[in-house]
């Protein structure tokens, strides 16, 4: 009776403190209500690792299974016969478990009974089983249903008696479409013929307009760079460059303008150097595992080695399987059912990784040469040949700093050396050294003017040097690289339950190990759970502002569950019937009703759900600094439409420049044409971002970056209103309008129309008309002065910067 | 009671903290959470949560003794054996070959040329406490100063070594201690950042913004680099041919569009966040000029901190800004002394003499300055300061002639003063060589969860969720603070 009435009050409070739309069923679940108990109670001597008694909790065979008293923990639908039940209400204390600590309370064996008797239910959390394509529910109202995804977001809203929003307009869709698919705004011209084409398929022609566009690829690569912290600087002292860098970045764009399957796109970054078919595309993917920082003075050179293998384990767990597997590097991973040997598993696949360079080499391991192998090996030999005369030259200068005073010892260690050599060595040398000296000098220079003499070289930063037979990997005792443990060979995350790869030691002239293939056709592959999901999560979080799946990194327990998982699934198992091509899943996202409501609030559904977890309308969105400095130079006229190549130098202010050590090092300046271009070409230099970027929450560059923060604060206002760049494209858009328009009258209207792509409304024409006349009169400025202040106001618009 | 879904209750806040991010925030925040708060657009944060509004004012965890920081960053690293920590046992011994180990930028060695401390020691204060003849003023101070002689770090090369005197760890990507502060804490100014970075005039330090950048924390925790003349804050100022009267004049007008385009859009919050963050932007012009005006000081004042004079004026100058911006609310600030490369900081490899009588000259009166400006002004009890490099230096030459010496990690002082510290002391011990700690090393955790707690802050609670784990400052194992000086 008592055990009843407290179970009831269980239930009921149960679904008082749920959502209304996550509780349908009164049934225990494992995940959020048995499990935690287990953990808490029992895991320390039954869990991960230990078995007293032969009983392990940790998987519902060892749960389920005969002890070696012969009796059963668990017995599905049989309290009588489940001797966890018995024990753990056993009131002599001799039997009871736990046998140390509290006893649990009557609730939470309540719990554990009526599951028990429920069935014992053993669901695995919800990422951690293989992806089945859900049928779509049926609803009330079908004629909302334009596609599946209708389906399952409108039955979710009729289970929670919430209507979904109107229609938007065919406006506020022109202009969603073009910024979730280019990150740049329309045109006036643009939306005018979308909305007056009244053809069936206007939309969908639109869609596939832009998705043809190149602007397409540079918009989504940007989402993908965030995601591998693509930086093209090392970090730390010097923050040296990573030549090449930016054609990973090209790679990327390249990839979604041509629509690469996914799939494929996953198999060239983690492995493209051993594919059946390796290609300059594929090595330039692999410049993937060069991406991060880089200490090229490490304090600790075993730790900072085991630091670069956590990256990428780190980067590549979350980017791909949405599994924060580095929180496993030091232990167990404390609730996801991660044990530390899944991740050393994962550093065993990396193996063969050299790191990024050593000090003065960061060629070999991270360069790969493209071109005529004869001619690459000659200049193979002109660089040995080089670097042991240049050897040969530094010891002799060595002997001769010896001899001189500290301070220009010290000074030898600086930018000043070749100026002290040039003034004093040959004061410190005896004839014989000076003479051996000069002679090196002559030789250097010879090699060098021939090696000058070859072609260019075509290089890509990539994984160029491996090791084909890797050292052993062994577990780091709490993560420390200094106390190896036990030996452990490539596996895969043990939740996947898959075996163990075999893979045989490479043969003999072997480049690499052939582990990254493995690892990498495992991930890429329809069987596994995780891969799908997490690209069609990332894809619908560009498009709705918020994944699936919040956590866009962590699909584990201590992730944010999905919103509509089978929504997530079907689109995932569409994904893979659609060869993981991304345009196709798009176009489907955009053609459902859900992606076109318009973002009109409703007073019912604000109360119930205020963070529009059931998508009862379009979240209004702010630009990313990408788009809103882009969109300012398209709006004034000065983009430069140029697509690829090298990254740009837009100028930076003296003051950002002195928060270096050596202020301006590291940064040139491009021409003016080239700083116009998009954002994703601006180099990314770790210690020196662009601040118009920063200041609207360009992400930290050194981790995966799942989502972008979308912050509000007063230094956003003061770049966008006195930054030199900003005045620079109110001028821009003042001398664009006068040309096209000579009233005051007109010209404000034509600067609405070039910004907000739509007719001005008459308050907008009087405060701008009226703002020009205040600035001329009781300002006294010039007209253009003027109309620069009111473009300026034009760019600072609230409708400029967020997209309905 | 059952707890129903304690996944939701321990670790869905992200979601809850990131959707009450996107409601916006001044530096301050106050205003407008209030202002939010009221229209019932901002949910309360529960108790478990850490953070409302990002910069919003909190509750402490822990009666903290101090409400600001100003860290003393002796960039370069300065030598502890001809500063604070007195070895007679060095003295004529130079140029004596000893064996010690030691770890630099050189490498590792065994054994070097000892250097003897090129200044002599006197005894000051009450506590009788050694301090050499380059720090005559500071000398004035050391009752009120906890010394620091343990201390070590994890790494003798400047980048790393910097990043963890900052952060906590040797890579970038990590919040500094002043992020931390903010995040738990908030500001107490709206016009102000509550996180400062004021470098030297000879440069910022190696690796940069890495030194105060918010990791992965939204960016509105990273400092501001505050400048003591020009635009003190990037974009600041308006621009040359724009006066106050017509900015409020476009603003005016902008307010009015924005207000109308809101008025479509009435739940979104953060487009009256955004309107708001235009007044707080107008206000902060006024606001922050006027913190770096120094017109109001006395002249007494501007003698004592040494401003107006070679070779104090500059750093002193700054110092004086520090106790402004901390009279203002403003939670950290950092001030580094020296900055760009080779002899312009505290990086003496070369000619030690040389380069440690010029920094201790231009920092030893205005350190000692604020030290008792803030006592004077009763401020010094609220206010924390540290003072220290990113390590010290070896005992032992780095060259085959000359004073230079390399860097060391395996031990060094720093010292705190003021915001609950207790004066007079000095805690641990290098061994007679001053080559490493012997008597309590004092890991750079140590002082971390000592500024922490002094603040309020609990350095084992304060966490952030990040990549599947709560992210601690002081990492993941308990740390305690310094104990013997609070």
């Amino acid at each position: 009776m008592t055990t009843q009435r407290i179970l009831r009050l269980a239930i009921v409070l149960t679904i008082g403190l749920c959502a209304p739309w996550t509780c349908f069923a009164a049934t225990v679940d494992f995940v959020t209500q048995i499990k935690p108990i287990l953990a808490r109670h029992c895991f320390a001597c039954h869990g991960p690792g230990v078995s007293s008694g032969g009983l392990r909790f940790n998987s519902q065979q060892a749960a389920f299974a005969q002890l070696d008293s012969g009796v059963h923990a668990i017995t599905p639908g049989d309290v009588g016969a489940s001797e966890l039940i018995k024990r753990v209400k056993s009131a002599d204390p001799e039997n009871r478990m736990p046998p140390e600590g509290k006893p649990l309370s009557s609730e939470e064996i309540a719990l554990l009974e009526r599951w028990i008797v429920e069935g014992a239910a053993w669901n695995n959390h919800w990422a951690f089983s293989p992806i089945k394509k859900p049928t779509p529910p049926e609803v009330q109202d079908r004629e909302w249903v334009i596609n599946p995804i209708d389906a399952f977001v409108l039955a979710k809203l009729e289970a929670a008696n919430l209507k979904p929003a109107p229609a938007a307009d065919r406006r506020t869709l022109a202009r969603r479409a073009y910024y979730d698919l280019t990150g740049l705004p329309p045109s006036y011209a643009e939306v005018e013929a979308f909305v007056a084409d009244t053809s069936p398929n206007s939309w969908s022609n639109l869609v596939d307009k832009l998705l043809a566009s190149p602007h397409y690829g540079e918009h989504w690569a940007r989402h993908w760079l965030d995601v591998v912290r693509y930086a093209e600087t090392n970090s730390f002292e010097r923050d040296g460059p990573k030549p090449n860098a930016w054609k990973y970045r090209d790679y990327v764009i390249r990839a979604f303008n041509t629509d690469k399957p996914y799939d494929e796109f996953v198999r060239e970054q983690l492995a493209g150097d051993e594919l059946d078919k390796v290609t300059q595309d594929s090595i330039i993917a692999t410049g993937y595992y060069r991406l991060g920082i880089w200490d090229d003075e490490p304090a600790d050179p075993v730790q900072a080695r085991a630091d670069e293998r956590d990256d990428w384990v780190s980067t590549t767990s979350q980017a791909f399987l949405g599994l924060t597997l580095g929180c496993a590097r030091c232990h167990d991973h404390k609730i996801d059912p991660l044990p530390q040997t899944d991740y050393y598993g994962l550093v065993a696949f990396f193996a063969d990784l050299t790191s990024y360079g050593q000090r003065g080499d960061e060629i070999t391991n991270s360069q790969w040469q493209f071109g005529d192998p004869e001619l690459l090996a000659q200049r193979a030999k002109l660089d040995q040949l080089e670097q042991a005369i240049a050897a040969e030259k530094v010891s002799i200068e060595e002997v001769g700093i010896k001899r001189m005073s500290a301070e220009d010892q010290r000074r030898s260690e600086t930018l000043e050396r070749q100026a002290l050599l040039e003034e004093k060595l040959l004061k410190f040398l005896n004839a014989s050294e000076a003479n051996q000296y000069q002679g090196i000098v002559k030789r250097l220079e010879r090699v060098r003017r021939q090696r000058e003499a070859l072609p260019p070289m075509d290089a890509a930063l990539a994984v160029a040097k491996c090791e084909p037979l890797p050292a052993e990997t062994r577990l780091m005792v709490r993560g420390n690289p200094h106390v190896p443990g036990a030996l452990v060979e490539p596996q895969f995350p043990q939740i996947f339950g898959d075996p163990p790869p075999r893979i045989a030691p490479a043969a003999e002239g072997a480049r690499s190990a052939g582990r990254r293939r493995v690892l990498a056709d495992w991930i890429a592959s329809e069987q596994n759970w995780l891969t799908a999901r997490v690209i069609v999560n990332r894809v619908w979080q560009h498009h709705f502002g918020r994944g699936i799946v919040r956590s866009a990194n962590n699909f584990g327990e201590l992730g944010d569950p999905p919103t509509h998982p089978e929504l997530l699934d079907w689109l995932a198992v569409w994904l893979m019937e659609h060869e993981w091509r991304l345009k196709p899943l798009h176009e489907l996202i955009m053609a459902s009703r859900t992606y076109q409501m318009s973002g009109q609030t409703n007073a019912a559904a604000l109360a119930v759900d205020p963070t529009n977890d059931l998508l009862w309308r379009f979240d209004l969105r702010r630009l990313s600094g990408e788009e809103v400095r882009d969109s300012t130079l398209v709006v004034a006229g000065s983009l430069t439409r140029d697509v690829y190549g090298p990254s740009i130098y837009p100028r930076l202010s003296q003051e950002l420049l002195l928060t270096q050590s050596m202020p301006g090092n590291g940064w040139s300046e491009s021409t003016p044409t080239q700083q116009n271009r998009r954002s994703i070409y601006i180099h990314v230099k770790r210690s020196l971002l662009e601040p118009l970027l920063t200041a609207f929450d360009l992400p930290d560059v050194d981790s995966s970056c799942e989502a972008r923060f979308v912050t509000t604060q007063p230094q956003q206002a003061l770049t966008l209103l006195n930054s030199e760049f900003v005045s620079e494209q109110a001028r821009q858009l003042a001398e664009r309008v006068q040309a096209s328009a000579s009233e005051p009258r007109q010209q404000v209207a034509e600067s609405i129309r070039i910004a907000l792509a739509r007719e001005p409304s008459p308050t907008e024409l009087s405060t701008g008309v009226e703002l020009i006349a205040d600035f001329q009169q009781q300002h006294s400025c010039s007209y253009d002065k003027a109309l620069q202040q009111w473009c300026l106001v034009v760019l600072n618009l609230n409708e400029f910067l967020y997209v309905d | 009671m059952m707890n129903p879904a304690p996944k939701a209750e321990a670790f869905c806040h992200r979601t809850r903290r990131e959707f009450l991010w996107e409601t916006g925030c001044g530096f301050g925040g106050a205003a407008l959470a209030a202002m939010l708060g009221a229209d019932g657009l901002l949910p309360t944060a529960d108790a478990n949560a850490p953070i409302g509004n990002p910069l919003e004012p909190r509750p402490s965890q822990l009666p903290g003794k101090a409400k600001s920081v100003i860290f003393l960053f002796m960039y370069g690293g300065p030598s502890h054996l001809d500063t604070f920590d007195y070895k007679p046992q060095l003295v004529g011994r130079d140029g004596q070959t000893v064996e010690v180990k030691t770890h630099g930028r050189g490498g590792h060695r065994n054994e070097g040329r000892i250097v003897e401390p090129r200044w002599k020691f006197h005894q000051h204060g009450a506590s009788g406490k050694w301090v050499s003849t380059l720090f005559p003023h500071l000398g004035k101070c050391v009752d009120d100063i906890a010394f620091l002689h343990s201390m070590t770090a994890e790494s003798p090369i400047h980048g790393s070594a910097m990043l963890m005197m900052n952060s906590g760890r040797l890579q970038s990507g990590f919040p500094a201690l002043g992020s931390w502060l903010n995040y738990g804490l908030g500001s107490l100014n709206e016009n102000l950042p509550g996180f400062v970075v004021m470098l030297d005039q000879s440069g910022g330090p190696i690796s940069g913004a890495k030194n105060w950048s918010s990791g992965y924390m939204p960016a509105t925790y990273s400092g501001a680099t505050f400048r003591p003349t020009g635009s003190p804050i990037n974009d600041l100022n308006l621009p040359r041919d724009v006066s106050r009267q017509e900015r409020r004049t476009l603003l005016d007008s902008l307010v009015k569009l924005n207000q109308h385009h809101a008025e479509l859009r009435p739940d979104q919050a953060d487009l009256q966040a955004r309107i708001a963050t235009y007044e707080l932007a107008f206000r902060m012009q006024q606001h922050a000029p006027e913190a770096v005006d120094l017109k109001t000081e006395t002249a007494a004042t501007l003698a004592a901190y040494g401003v107006g004079r070679s070779p104090t004026h500059e750093f002193g100058t700054r110092c004086l800004l520090a106790r402004r911006l901390v009279e203002r609310g403003v939670r950290f600030v950092q001030l580094y002394s020296g900055g760009a490369h080779n002899d312009h900081n505290w990086d003496a490899h070369g000619d030690l003499e040389a380069n440690h009588s010029l920094h201790a000259k231009e920092t030893d009166q205005p350190i000692a300055a604020l030290l008792q400006d803030l006592k004077q002004r009763g401020m010094l009890d609220e206010t924390l300061v540290i003072w220290g490099g990113e390590f010290g230096r070896q005992p032992t030459a780095e060259y085959a002639v000359g004073t230079g010496r390399d860097h060391n990690a395996y031990g060094f002082t720093m010292w705190m003063a003021g915001g609950g510290i207790k004066g007079g002391l000095s805690i641990g011990s290098t061994d007679e060589l001053g080559s490493a700690a012997v008597e309590e090393p004092l890991p750079v955790k140590r002082l971390h969860a000592t500024v922490l707690h002094q603040m309020g802050l609990d350095p084992n609670r304060l966490s952030y969720f990040y990549r599947g784990l709560d992210q601690k400052l002081v990492g993941v194992e308990a740390v305690e603070p310094i104990r013997q000086i609070i």
